[in-house]
């Protein structure tokens, strides 16, 4: 076939343009690699909410050998609402525990900020659910992050295409943020931990009560663009009493008698799903936050204290997200690395 | 013991003296970014005095309207506009602000509609998205445009065209006004009161919320007294026998006010918990000033233009 000089341009053209769509199509979504080579995990015992808490933190803290001296520390727990002998929230005795080891770690100041999703009356839900009584014994400083005044800020990733959220200004100066999840399952998104938990701190003043245009963009999507451009620095998931069932709300109360502590909120949330019988590599938006945000595989995770132990019975999911439940061994603890190859 | 006019005074100098160089108020006290719902409820608060105070907020509402006719959520946000324009234009009202600001204000509001009214999405909902117990067909507005209907954004709207129903009604009014009393009603929950939207999502019932539930009672005043609301008025009052947090407790009183019930016991509390330096939320501050003036017969929400 004679190749002549139109054919050969308009080859071209079709040509380039193709590369162009495809390098668009493969382009990552995210413009931020959090994600370090290997990541540290501390289980430790707890078998009730008591003042003993402080000691059994502290030691587990020690492990991790932070930095925190001069640094503004950001304690970020799950208040949701406050419904009478449901363990929604992060318990407050585990929250004054972790501002008190992160005082004496030298913290410059230790502020405890949330934004809850429903409850407009942030006050009533630390009233009732004892937060306030915490806050005052120990003078912490709250800021409620759904009033808080608000910094244009833009996205590091690009999953929901909403460019930019207005974002609390607390969170932005703060130096060290920690994630503090109630270890709860989920109806819309399988599970609620370290990672979702970051939802509280997109602002209620400007995006309404729920935080409804997250959902409309995408849970999984929402999520990953919060945690790309708010770092989550270290996380202390409580899973002393869990939650399992029709989470975040309506769910059944679970002991699971456990504290987890880490240096990555992926490597924490796949923890946190393997200590209720999940595979976390289906969770969608800890498999997609593997990519760039931390590590989900054990093999690149430095288990510290206790092992991961899968529970006898795995935690109860709504219909839905019973596919959890039948993952094979290797892929329950490595993820896309234990999946047999084609 | 402050009495209750002594206290109301006292929280309208400190809001007054909260209020920022151009007119509005900030959620937080030393802060320097104003808000549209502190701004609105202060000058609520403050709309039955001859101040300067209220006279540079209706002139912080004029000037920030956006050029399509709603209200930004705080100064330098977005021109899309918040689902609080509903608020901001009640408030207006009721500071005798009509004429071309209140009318673009309303054209924008009545084309706002929650997203579930949308053909596709009312399909959705009807069909394969059935955890969420709700009648698409009801609808209200929504807190952020293309977004569904919940309930206080709904009810601040309510509030607004029912004040503009004798002026100028209109067959779209009328029509907005009748889907958005019924989507207040379709979200209750089982026992009355409201939650932020549904009152059950996967088969379980919700808790209702003491303020969500007076701004809702608060918007169907207007609306034939039934048995959906002796119900939420009932809970609104048992629930806030046992509430300590201002925020609620000022909006529960406002709504049982309004309907006539027994407040006196809530007003001592409210006294007794409103120590005026130790509310740093202007919002709350000015929900406050008013339940405080309700002792004394003023309602604002009570009042007919």
């Amino acid at each position: 076939m004679k190749l002549d000089r139109r054919t050969f341009l308009s080859g071209s053209v079709g040509l380039a343009a193709g590369a162009a769509t495809t390098g668009l199509l493969l382009k990552p979504k995210y413009q931020v690699v959090r994600r370090r080579p290997r990541s540290r995990v501390a289980i430790l015992n707890a078998d009730s909410y008591s003042e003993r808490l402080e000691q059994i933190l502290w030691q587990g803290l020690g492990l991790f050998r932070l930095d925190v001296r001069g640094k503004s520390v950001l304690l970020k727990p799950n208040l949701v609402d406050y419904i009478p002998g449901n363990h929604i929230n992060t318990h407050p005795l585990l929250v004054a525990a972790a501002a008190e080891c992160f005082r004496r770690l030298g913290a410059k100041s230790v502020t405890i900020g949330e934004g809850p999703g429903h409850q407009r009356d942030t006050e009533l839900v630390l009233f009732e659910s004892g937060f306030a009584d915490q806050l005052h014994g120990q003078k912490l400083a709250f800021v409620d992050l759904n009033r808080d005044e608000l910094v244009k800020t833009k996205l590091l990733a690009a999953y929901t295409e909403m460019g930019h959220l207005w974002l609390p200004r607390t969170i932005l100066e703060s130096d060290f943020i920690v994630s503090m999840p109630k270890v709860k399952t989920h109806h819309w998104s399988g599970v609620t931990l370290s990672m979702k938990n970051m939802f509280g701190v997109v602002p209620g003043a400007r995006y309404g009560w729920p935080k409804n245009i997250l959902h409309w963009k995408g849970i999984t999507e929402s999520v990953l663009d919060v945690c790309a451009t708010v770092p989550v620095h270290f996380v202390i998931a409580d899973g002393i009493i869990a939650m399992e069932g029709n989470g975040p709300l309506n769910g059944t109360p679970r002991p699971l008698n456990r504290i987890v502590l880490a240096d990555d909120p992926v490597a924490a949330d796949a923890t946190c799903a393997r200590l209720m019988g999940l595979a976390p590599q289906g969770i969608p938006h800890i498999h997609a936050g593997s990519q760039f945000l931390g590590n989900l595989s054990i093999a690149r995770i430095d288990q510290l204290a206790q092992p991961v132990q899968c529970p006898g019975t795995p935690f109860q999911l709504v219909p839905e997200f019973e596919y959890l439940h039948s993952y094979s061994e290797a892929e329950f603890l490595l993820g896309d690395e234990g999946r047999p190859a084609d | 013991m402050q009495t209750g006019l002594e206290a109301c005074c006292d929280l309208k100098v400190v809001l007054a003296n909260r209020q920022l160089p151009r007119g509005g108020w900030p959620f937080k006290h030393r802060s320097v970014q104003a808000a549209l719902e502190p701004t609105c409820l202060a000058l609520l608060a403050l709309s039955s005095d001859e101040s300067p105070a209220r006279d540079r907020a209706i002139r912080f509402m004029l000037d920030t309207q956006n050029p399509n006719g709603s209200w930004p959520a705080f100064v330098s946000d977005g021109p899309e506009g918040s689902g609080l324009s509903g608020l901001a234009l009640f408030v207006l009202d009721r500071c005798g602000i009509k004429g071309e600001v209140a009318d673009r204000g309303f054209r924008w509001l009545l084309n706002l509609r929650g997203w579930e009214s949308h053909w596709l999405w009312r399909w959705k909902f009807k069909t394969s998205d059935r955890h969420v117990r709700f009648d698409p067909d009801k609808f209200g507005w929504p807190w952020v445009p293309e977004t569904v209907s919940w309930v206080v954004p709904t009810a601040y709207s309510l509030l607004a065209l029912n004040s503009s129903l004798e002026t100028s009604p209109s067959d779209l009014l009328r029509f907005r006004i009748r889907r958005g009393v019924e989507m207040i009603y379709d979200r209750i929950c089982p026992r009355g009161g409201w939650n932020a939207g549904n009152g059950v999502v996967y088969g379980e019932p919700l808790s209702p919320h003491l303020d969500t539930t007076a701004v809702a009672l608060l918007a169907l005043r207007d609306d034939p007294t039934n048995g959906f609301v002796t119900a939420s008025l009932d809970w609104l009052q048992q629930r806030a026998q046992s509430c300590f947090a201002p925020w609620s407790l000022a909006w529960a009183i406002l709504a049982l006010d309004a309907y006539g019930r027994l407040t006196h016991p809530l007003h001592a509390r409210l006294v007794q918990t409103s120590d005026p330096g130790e509310i740093k939320d202007n919002a709350t501050l000015a929900v406050v000033c008013m339940a405080l003036d309700c002792a004394h017969g003023r309602n604002i929400f009570k009042v007919v233009t």
